[in-house]
């Protein structure tokens, strides 16, 4: 899956970074604890969050995640997205709740599996 | 791999437009004038202060207008000059909130083609509080730029590859950060500049992202934790050394911070994603050798290694 798929799949919103959207996802990783994101993520992740503040970017950036969802509607703050923009992190917003994002997802990766 | 600094520095100053307030920017000394002034006795203001416009405040120093040179030069055109400006000046002005980042600014000053936005209080309001310019935000820019630059100390190198004569220089250059206390809004910018100077070593991503997270980690708690301190990163030849001193207040116990879940942040800081009691933790996890220091009189040292060679399995 690439992350401009996750637009189709969670009926997203691209905030920023529309030029890096095509890049294959490896893992996803879903949480509103940011140590639990430091402690646990691979590289080339894509990050579903219900926090909306800087550090998330922050966490994000230095982890290796290559966008972040922002879920349950929730908008980021200006600083939130100029930080995105700097580190060529592609935000995206959905309206689903944590769990329908993920549970799509999910059903998602087994469609592409079993096409493969 | 040939990457360049400059692009390191591109994304600093991009990240820094967000995050540096109007506020801060701004000059607070407005040069300004009532309404019952005429267009030659503003004239003679912007010639002596050299400027190129001024706003029109009431007697709340809210603004009611803006008067610049282009609108003295109609005037004199159009044989006014010595009249008030309350019939001619133009009320509709262009203000931006104090708290808004530079980068709405700069906005601004672009898309409405004017080279100076007075500053209001806030959102709502119309009270002038200062006045802010493209200049005046270059020299902010350059100021914090110098002060972070200054830090990440002479590492225009030419050559990125991880060769012996650059880790001889860098062994003998370690990066020095100041980190503020009670600052969750910059933190991690550490990290973030440590991050990027290693890629430019061409280490191994695995081998980056623990130090990234280990620098991270440290540099929260220092910004959550404590009155402020700074932090050096080393690079040798064969690892690299994080180090994480703070003033004080110290930690009690250190064996119990180290405990998965143990914390003493916040609520408002555990609203925020933090605060989890799983930094400490994390930086045991990712480190192969973690040090700590504490006591209430002299604060916390924290030291860190990760080696750059084999990586061993994390635990
Ligand atoms: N530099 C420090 N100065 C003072 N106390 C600290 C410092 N670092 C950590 N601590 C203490 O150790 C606890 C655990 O730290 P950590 O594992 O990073 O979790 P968290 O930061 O999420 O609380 C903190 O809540 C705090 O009480
Ligand atoms: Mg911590």
């Amino acid at each position: 899956m690439e992350v401009k798929d996750l637009i189709r799949v969670l009926d997203a919103e691209v905030l920023c970074g529309e030029d890096f959207l095509g890049q294959e996802i490896i893992d996803f990783g879903a949480s509103d604890l940011l140590s639990d994101i430091l402690a646990y993520s691979k590289d080339n992740y894509v990050l579903l969050t219900g926090l909306t503040s800087s550090q998330v970017v922050r966490t994000a950036e230095l982890t290796g995640a290559i966008a972040i969802v922002f879920v349950r509607g929730k908008l980021p703050p200006q600083e939130a997205i100029g930080l995105a923009k700097s580190h060529h992190i592609p935000l995206l917003k959905t309206d689903n709740l944590m769990f329908a994002s993920c549970r799509k997802i999910a059903e998602e990766l087994k469609k592409e599996e079993k096409n493969k | 791999m040939s990457t360049d600094y400059s692009q390191e520095k591109l994304t600093l100053v991009n990240e820094l437009i967000y995050q540096i307030k109007v506020k801060e920017a701004m000059s607070k000394k407005v040069i300004f004038f009532k309404e019952n002034v005429t267009f030659r006795e503003i004239q003679l203001k912007l010639k002596e202060k050299k400027i190129s416009g001024v706003p029109i405040l009431d007697k709340e120093r809210n603004i009611i207008g803006i008067v610049s040179i282009d609108d003295v030069i109609t005037a004199f055109d159009k044989g006014y000059v010595d009249k008030k400006i309350t019939d001619y000046m133009s009320r509709d002005v262009i203000t931006i909130p104090q708290n808004f980042s530079v980068v709405s600014a700069i906005n601004r000053l672009e898309k409405f083609k004017v080279g100076r936005l007075p500053v209001t209080e806030s959102l709502d309001s119309k009270k002038i509080v200062g006045i802010i310019t493209l200049s005046d935000i270059l020299n902010r820019l350059l100021v914090v730029v110098q002060s972070i630059a200054e830090k990440v100390q002479d590492k225009e190198v030419n050559n990125t590859q991880i060769s012996h004569d650059l880790i001889k220089r860098v062994e003998r250059k370690p990066l020095r950060f100041e980190v503020k206390g009670d600052d969750f809004d910059s933190a991690g910018r550490v990290a973030s500049i440590t991050k990027k100077y290693f890629q430019n070593l061409g280490i191994s991503k695995d081998i980056i992202r623990r130090i990234a997270i280990v620098c991270y980690e440290a540099e929260m708690n220092i910004c959550l934790h404590s009155l402020g301190g700074s932090m050096i990163i080393e690079v040798n030849r064969n690892n690299a050394v994080i180090y994480a001193h703070d003033k004080g207040p110290g930690i009690p116990d250190v064996k119990l911070a180290l405990k998965p879940g143990f914390t003493t942040a916040s609520e408002k800081i555990r609203a925020l994603g933090f605060g989890a009691g799983m930094g400490l933790p994390n930086i045991k996890r990712y480190a192969d050798k973690l040090e700590i220091k504490s006591s209430l009189k002299t604060g916390t040292e924290l030291k860190a290694i990760i080696n750059l060679g084999v990586r061993n399995e994390i635990k």
